[in-house]
């Protein structure tokens, strides 16, 4: 199936007063995916959500919608819906009167809105809560009902900034699953942000990650994980190694590296020149470890001793120390981890799963 | 074990007592006397303890006393409603609007309430009285050509008054109010397709139910009890209960001046029972 654009951003900046909260953003999201802006706090993802929702403007740049220009269009007059970072409930109201909202303020027949309230609340499966005090339901519940009052206005795009912010550890997993499938039956396009690299990666179809009002790297959210783009995104999601290496030798798609007085390979197709200072960033999850020399040729293989472990339960995270001094993390399944330490090892990674960075 | 539950009942009714006294001394025990006094006969000097309704039927009965209630609380929903009309804009200015004012100025609007304010009255009298600023004015343009008196001795004057008197603690409650309001929750309303007016009508109006509430306990209520401005400014059109009150106490005539202001009391009674009906008790203490 052809992707199809359905929101795109051309170029974006947004200025308050001395603060550049975006610096030119260009954004193409797919008609139906779930797209999951991550970045630290003040990297500016609610502004750009706000901007989306027609909440602010920006101070250059251009934003469509299937094509039509919105970018001065207010709110009402976009086919967009917000979910807010407090959710914002209308506490004076009850959770239907919350999710008819929008639909009465459109002067729709009460018919009509009690129909479409029932259906959305039990898509979202709080119909039993209908006529509740939003201020009396629990956090979860709220969430719902926001997402509920957003729904239901069946817009293009939902934005959702942090909605599980509030929430404790065990319901925000329940929740992300409860989002996944709400997603996959409301069939619309909806652009999550988080500061969560976790949740990005549980609830997203593609991610795109921001620092400093910039869009560093976007796309498939393996690609991103296997092959970030900069050290702020391969230290920002998931556990790396970074070593700090000089190009050595370069090869028609392999260069050499020299790592403090070791050598390691990775493929590469980007641009690099020889003595240029780079990073290689492996995952600790792609290194393997054995007592003994493995003999293939397409690995970096490196000696060193077990320094440390750290039990997670499904799996074991090894400090191991290499004979240039430096110290590498490498995660084991559990049920393979028999090493101790002071055990002497050797450490060994394909030469394709380590990533170069330019700095 | 019995022991301790029942020592610490004592503790407990110990430690309420000094407020059970403080209440009923100053509180009950006085209302009960004016109820007692408010059923002896109209005398004057004297209290003779014989049990009578008289005062009560004259109340109702004389159609004066009927007429100055009614004075009464028009003056009073005149006033509450002019000062929310006026109060509302201020405080909605100051709180959403233009908020770094909003913190410096709310300052300002309460020093007057520090100022005496029968030096207020007097104030006003320069302004609104025979020989005072507005009729200077209107003379010179040639728009009368004697004084008016309308505007001093007159109900409108005690509105005018009350209004002054009372506007920063309309302002205030409302300023807190609407401060409390996230901005997110416009911003929700927004987002959802609301015009301005119909955010207003939907979300701020219903949020600031609470804030009305104690404006009608601040401001109305107390002010069904004025006398010293109708007194001052009144005149006839401007009289009040609260006068009429202040008239047969002084005058010692203690039985049918007790009477109105029990009458006045349950007035009020009956006014913060509706009142807490329409919004419901929780208004008064959360949002
Ligand atoms: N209304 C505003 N006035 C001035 N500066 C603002 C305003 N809104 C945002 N900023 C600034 O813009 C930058 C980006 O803010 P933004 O709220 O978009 O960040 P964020 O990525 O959503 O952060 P968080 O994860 O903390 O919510 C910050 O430096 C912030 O201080
Ligand atoms: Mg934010």
């Amino acid at each position: 199936m052809p992707k199809e654009i359905v929101l795109k951003t051309v170029d974006i900046w947004k200025k308050f007063g001395e603060v550049e909260a975006l610096k030119g953003i260009n954004l193409d999201v797919y008609r139906g995916e779930l797209l999951v802006l991550l970045g630290p706090s003040g990297s500016g993802k609610s502004t750009l959500l706000r901007i989306i929702a027609g909440l602010e403007y920006p101070t250059s740049g251009k934003i469509y919608i299937d094509g039509d220009e919105i970018t001065n269009l207010p709110p009402y007059k976009r086919d967009t819906s917000m979910i807010f970072q407090n959710l914002a409930l209308f506490p004076h109201m009850t959770v239907y009167d919350n999710v008819a909202y929008g639909l009465k303020i459109r002067g729709i027949s009460k018919d009509v809105i009690d129909r479409r309230v029932d259906e959305i609340l039990e898509l979202v499966k709080i119909k039993h809560l209908k006529d509740r005090r939003v201020t009396k339901l629990s956090g979860g519940q709220q969430q719902r009902v926001a997402i509920a009052r957003s729904l239901i206005l069946n817009p293009k795009i939902l934005l959702l900034d942090e909605p599980l912010g509030a929430l404790d550890l065990k319901l925000r997993k329940e929740l992300h699953i409860e989002l996944r499938r709400i997603h996959r039956e409301a069939g619309n396009t909806w652009i999550f942000v988080t500061h969560d690299q976790e949740e990005a990666l549980t609830l997203s179809d593609r991610i795109g990650v921001m620092n400093n009002g910039l869009l560093i790297q976007i796309g498939d959210k393996w690609d991103v994980y296997e092959q970030p783009n900069t050290k702020f995104v391969a230290e920002f999601i998931g556990e790396t190694n970074l070593f700090k290496c000089r190009v050595k030798n370069i090869y028609s798609n392999k260069i050499l590296a020299e790592w403090k007085g070791l050598e390691i390979k990775v493929k590469s197709d980007r641009r690099l020149y020889p003595e240029e200072d780079i990073y290689i960033s492996i995952r600790p999850e792609y290194i393997g470890i054995s007592s003994e020399k493995p003999l293939e040729s397409e690995l970096n293989i490196f000696h060193g001793t077990i320094l440390d472990e750290v039990f997670k339960g499904s799996y074991v995270i090894y400090s191991i120390r290499l004979d240039n001094n430096e110290v590498v993390k490498v995660t084991v399944l559990s049920k393979d981890a028999d090493y101790d330490p002071g055990d002497n090892v050797y450490l060994y990674w394909r030469i394709d799963k380590g990533v170069p960075i330019k700095e | 074990m019995n022991n301790g539950l029942d020592s610490r009942r004592l503790k407990n009714i110990v430690s309420s007592l000094p407020t059970i006294l403080y209440i009923s001394i100053l509180f009950y025990i006085p209302i009960i006397i004016l109820l007692a006094i408010s059923f002896t006969p109209p005398r004057k000097f004297i209290v003779e303890w014989v049990f009578t309704i008289e005062n009560y039927i004259s109340i109702f009965t004389n159609p004066i006393y009927y007429r100055i209630l009614l004075n009464t609380i028009w003056i009073v929903l005149a006033a509450t409603f002019m000062l929310i009309v006026i109060g509302f804009p201020i405080a909605y200015y100051l709180a959403r609007v233009n908020r770094g004012l909003g913190a410096k100025i709310l300052y300002f609007l309460i020093i007057p309430v520090e100022v005496n304010y029968l030096i207020r009255v007097y104030a006003w009298k320069v302004i609104l009285g025979e020989n005072g600023f507005l009729n200077l004015l209107l003379i010179s343009i040639g728009l009368v050509e004697k004084p008016l008196t309308i505007f001093f001795y007159s109900w409108i004057a005690v509105v005018i008054v009350l209004i002054h008197e009372w506007l920063p603690y309309v302002i205030v409650p409302f300023y807190v109010n609407l401060v409390g309001i996230k901005d997110e929750l416009y911003d929700a309303a927004m987002d959802l397709g609301a015009s301005r007016l119909q955010i207003f009508r939907t979300v701020t109006l219903p949020l600031v139910k609470p804030a009305i509430l104690t404006i009608v306990f601040l401001v109305t209520i107390p002010s069904l009890g004025e006398f010293a401005i109708p007194y001052l400014v009144g005149g006839q059109s401007g009289l009040m209960l609260g006068v009429l009150i202040d008239r047969y106490l002084s005058g010692f005539q203690l039985a049918i001046g007790a009477a109105l202001s029990f009458f006045l009391l349950v007035i009020t009674l009956a006014l913060s029972l509706v009142m807490i009906k329409i919004f419901g008790y929780e208004a008064l203490y959360s949002r």
